[in-house]
């Protein structure tokens, strides 16, 4: 159901909000229904609201939610529908009626029921063990470990490098000291289109006059634009014309779980030693990414680095 | 000696009990004293004198001067110095010197020993705190009838706790066997930095297991006046023993994970306190007392749902009902703050080490936490679910009962958030119709930011049960009740509001904001915890009460809730510690000791929840042989089925539906 967009930047809000309003919805029509003698059975109503929750997270969310979370979704809210149609004894007793009376065979429509689920049950069973133990030409579910844990210490162009102290040289204020706060201030605003704060000198790129922290900006995005947005696209969302030649994907790192989750020097430590370099912990090692400290200066990888963050308007994760 | 005891008086008699408990008392916790000085560093003075590193370094100097050379080492992480006198940590290879073994993998043999010893321990240490609270509950009622069913209920629950304590200690018994046969070389190492306090330990257990005795015999003997009294004091003893025991065992634990007191080479420094004091000790202790705390209410809750499914008698039902409402209240008091203690001892965790943290929560290990958050998932559900089945056994509860409906909404979709993976479980194909690693849409959810918010929405959801549960059966009359009700209506709004609002906003700042953006989430929620629940209370006081809580009339799948609330405590307790455990990869001691047996490994997940299932099964198994000794000579219980109620209708008899 693509003709109701979900709009970038709100989409999880989103679609908390679609869901509420449905319910709301469905609460409110059950009680009109009620009030005109017409209420919907417990039972029926169960089955309903769980339908469409699957049929919600189905075709409603796209790209298309991988079958491992409709799953958890499935039963986290298949518990949830016991939970509300056993909240009270009243209320039980009214969704039970209905499978008692089949099991019952009170009349003879339930009798008839009775007999098809005896006889269909144990098919659809059969047929559920049977597609289990079919073999499968699919490709394996993988458990990918997206963020190893990095080393203490990694070495670069012969110099060791503390990962949890430290710091990007380029990161710094007009006095040329390191400062986060400073450099957080001049990066672009985060909202869609990605603009930047302001038009003044101090945060244009462009600016040929720019100095201290937004002139390395522009160097690394020069760096960038040479080297990494083949793979990870201009907009750095890891699309670029090279992407789909790769599963998975180049990272995206305007997405919140990326590079606005890592410290800085965690994305030095992968930016230099490359999948090649993914400990073992980095199963199944799923980057094709070069180690770029052969091709690159220590320098140019902080600088492309902070462009990054820059761009894409997200801090490095710190711990003070 | 026959003849003097029948000259002294009542008032003697007294007297010399209570000296002779003092004695007693002062006997069991002589041990703790006489050895604080060992405690302050290796023999050093204990107080007065020069810090003990100090002293170590001047006995290292003097040791010099006399032409001995002693050598000194840094501390890994107080970064002091000190002479070297333990031996280096030893470098194991893979022999039957080092990993000796049986035909099976000795990992897992350890594994099990400890998490039984464990659950054990965890449930004497939490119900003596428990019997301390209902004792002192039951002291502080004047309602005669109430104090004498606290105590009753004080008496059941030390009761299961004796059989239990028996076999904790069996159990820690055939833990360090196992430790001595399958890991020699890491347990003498382990022994060795220990040294100090190892005999403090058993000490402490014997102090523990003396007054314990005491106070379980003696309950009948001790049951007025001034004794009472002292009963219950003993009972804090016994819980400031039980938790100075908890806090050693926990520093080898915290000492395993983020060494102190040792160099480079492990070598001991002399100061036992720095190999105490880790980095993740106070968390851990923190996160520990809690976390038992809320596993004993779980299990003895229960133990009062399999004595309630078992009673044949309505006032058997009515006291096992009350029984296991008591249990679970005191168990989801300690749940609630649990995630906090959690989030601080994570935060401490990403201090120590980086890799560690993101091991843990990002990395190899994170997909355990997915799980983890399925069952605090659960276990807040669960409550939720009991206080609403609870309702049906208040006149006028039913009144509430039909917005259950909201609240699960609102429980689902937090929970939904709360356990969405960061690392999605897909295939290749999957991964390409995605687009991605992250799903523009639930991957949001995937951090800890939306997290948060997930889990505060559902803990403010629970307070809320809560307080409709306190309303139940009442309505408050004060003449401010419009104006409560509303303000309260708005708290809670306001509250869940902002707690949705900071989730939402935590995308937008850097992580170090974003970590302290925590602070205002959960402080809306404990207050909704600690101004709306006594506001709610001092509403209904003296507010009308539309009939009696009949206890003993619930819904059996309340007392099953119960069970699977128990159920999914002992589940996550065995998955938590093998995630703090198998933290450390291919350590024995984090970057000190390398494990290098051939188990050096972490297990896949699927093993791990085998490995987990079995522990908890085998726990259910024996505790439940512990509670069938528990119906073993019980005494008839003399408690009403019903609350009496002035001019309310008698009771309806409880029924099984």
């Amino acid at each position: 159901m693509t003709w109701l967009k979900l709009v970038e930047g709100y989409m999880p809000m989103q679609m908390i909000a679609e869901l509420t309003l449905c319910i709301l919805f469905f609460a409110a029509l059950n009680y009109m229904l009620k009030k005109a003698g017409m209420g919907i059975p417990k039972f029926w109503a169960g089955i309903g609201v769980w339908v469409f929750i699957q049929l919600y997270l189905k075709y409603r969310i796209y790209p298309p939610l991988p079958f491992s979370i409709r799953a958890i979704y499935g039963t986290v809210s298949l518990c949830g529908i016991f939970m509300w149609v056993s909240g009270s004894q009243a209320e039980w007793e009214e969704f039970r009626r209905p499978i008692l009376d089949v099991l019952d065979g009170k009349t003879p429509l339930h009798r008839a029921v009775r007999a098809v689920l005896l006889v269909a049950l144990p098919i659809g069973l059969g047929a559920f063990a049977f597609n289990s133990f079919k073999p499968s030409f699919e490709e394996p579910i993988e458990l990918r470990t997206v963020h190893p844990a990095p080393p203490a210490t990694t070495k670069v162009h012969g110099k060791t490098y503390v990962l949890q102290v430290a710091q990007n040289p380029y990161r710094v204020n007009k006095e040329g000291k390191y400062d986060q706060e400073y450099t957080n201030a001049h990066i672009t605003e985060q909202a869609m289109g990605r603009l930047m704060k302001s038009l003044g000198p101090e945060d244009n790129p462009w600016n040929p006059n720019a100095e201290g922290y937004i002139k390395y900006v522009r160097e690394g995005g020069e760096i960038f634009f040479q080297n990494c947005h083949f793979c990870h696209g201009d907009n750095l969302n890891g699309r670029g014309l090279w992407a789909y030649a790769f599963n998975p994907i180049p990272a995206n790192f305007t997405d919140a779980g990326t590079i606005a989750q890592l410290q800085e020097t965690f994305v030095f430590w992968r930016v230099a030693k490359g999948g090649i370099g993914l400990p073992g912990e980095g199963f199944p090692w799923a980057s094709v990414m070069p180690p770029w400290e052969q091709h690159l200066t220590v320098d140019e990888i902080w600088k492309v680095i902070m462009f990054e963050y820059w761009h894409t308007g997200y801090y490095p994760r710190t711990w003070d | 000696m026959g003849r003097l005891l029948s000259c002294l008086t009542r008032k003697h008699k007294r007297f010399l009990a209570v000296a002779a408990l003092f004695a007693m008392g002062g006997m069991l916790i002589l041990p703790i004293f006489l050895s604080l000085p060992a405690l302050a560093g290796g023999g050093a003075p204990a107080a007065g004198g020069p810090p003990p590193d100090v002293v170590a370094a001047q006995e290292a100097a003097k040791g010099e001067e006399e032409g001995e050379k002693i050598e000194m080492g840094r501390d890994v992480y107080y970064k002091t110095e000190g002479p070297a006198i333990g031996m280096p940590a030893p470098k194991t290879e893979d022999n039957e010197l080092h990993y000796p073994r049986y035909n099976f993998e000795s990992r897992v043999l350890i594994w099990v020993a400890n998490q039984q010893h464990l659950y054990y321990g965890s449930f004497v240490l939490a119900v003596p705190i428990f019997c301390m609270c209902i004792e002192f509950a039951g002291m502080m009622t004047k309602d005669k009838a109430m104090a004498k069913k606290y105590d009753q209920l004080a008496y059941d629950f030390i009761k299961i706790s004796l059989t239990a304590y028996s076999l904790t200690a069996i159990l820690g018994g055939i833990l360090i066997f196992t430790f001595l046969t399958l890991y020699p070389s890491f347990f003498q190492y382990l022994s060795s930095i220990f040294r100090p306090v190892m005999h403090i330990y058993a000490l402490l257990f014997v102090a523990e297991s003396g007054t314990l005795y005491i106070y379980y015999y003696g309950w009948d003997k001790m049951k007025e006046g001034l004794l009472k009294w002292l009963h219950l004091s003993m009972s804090v003893i016994l819980n400031v023993i039980g938790t100075v025991l908890m806090f050693l065992a926990n520093s080898w634990i915290g000492f395993m994970m983020s060494p102190a007191g040792v160099d480079e080479q492990g070598r001991y420094l002399g100061n036992i306190w720095h190999v105490i004091h880790t980095a993740l000790w106070n968390p851990l202790n923190v996160h520990r007392i809690l976390g038992n705390m809320a596993f004993g209410g779980g299990v003895v809750a229960a133990y009062a749902a399999y004595r309630f499914l078992s009673a044949k008698t309505d006032e058997e039902r009515a006291h096992y009902d009350w029984m296991g409402y008591i249990a679970m209240s005191l168990g989801v008091a300690f749940l609630i703050p649990l995630p906090f203690a959690g989030y601080w001892l994570m935060r401490e965790v990403y201090a120590y080490r980086q890799q560690m943290g993101i091991t843990l929560m990002g990395g190899l290990l994170a997909w355990l936490f997915i799980i983890q958050a399925t069952m605090i998932g659960i276990l807040f559900l669960t409550t939720n679910y009991y206080l609403w089945q609870a309702l049906g056994r208040m006149t006028g509860g039913e009144r509430f009962q039909r917005y259950i409906k909201y609240l699960v909404f609102i429980l689902v979709v937090g929970l939904l958030v709360f356990i969405t993976p960061h690392t999605i479980v897909m295939t290749p194909a999957e991964l390409k119709a995605m687009g991605g690693q992250q799903h523009p849409v639930i991957g949001n959810y995937g951090v800890m930011s939306a997290k948060n918010g997930g889990i505060n929405a559902i803990i403010m959801t629970t307070i809320l049960s809560y307080i409709w549960y306190q309303r139940g059966n009442r309505i408050p009359t004060v003449k401010w009740a419009k104006f409560g009700n509303i303000f309260m209506g708005c708290f809670f709004t306001v509250a869940q509001l902002n707690n949705i609002w900071l989730a939402c906003y935590g995308y937008y700042i850097p992580a170090n904001v974003r970590i302290g953006l925590s602070v205002p989430q959960v402080a809306g929620t404990l207050s909704c915890l600690f101004f709306m629940s006594p506001l709610n209370l001092a509403m209904l006081k003296g507010g009308k009460v539309l009939g009696p809580i009949q206890w003993g009339r619930i819904p059996p799948r309340s007392q099953y809730a119960l069970i699977m609330l128990a159920t999914a405590f002992t589940w996550m307790m065995g998955l938590m510690g093998y995630i703090r455990s198998s933290v450390r990869l291919f350590w024995h001691v984090n970057e000190i000791m390398r494990d290098n047996s051939p188990w050096a490994y972490t297990h896949t997940i699927g093993f791990a929840a085998n490995v987990i299932s079995f522990n908890v099964l085998f726990f259910w198994i024996s505790i439940l042989f512990v509670f069938w000794l528990g119906t073993l000579g019980t005494k008839k219980v003399p408690v009403p089925a019903v609350e009496p109620v002035p001019g309310a209708p008698a009771p309806q008899p409880a029924v099984s539906r």
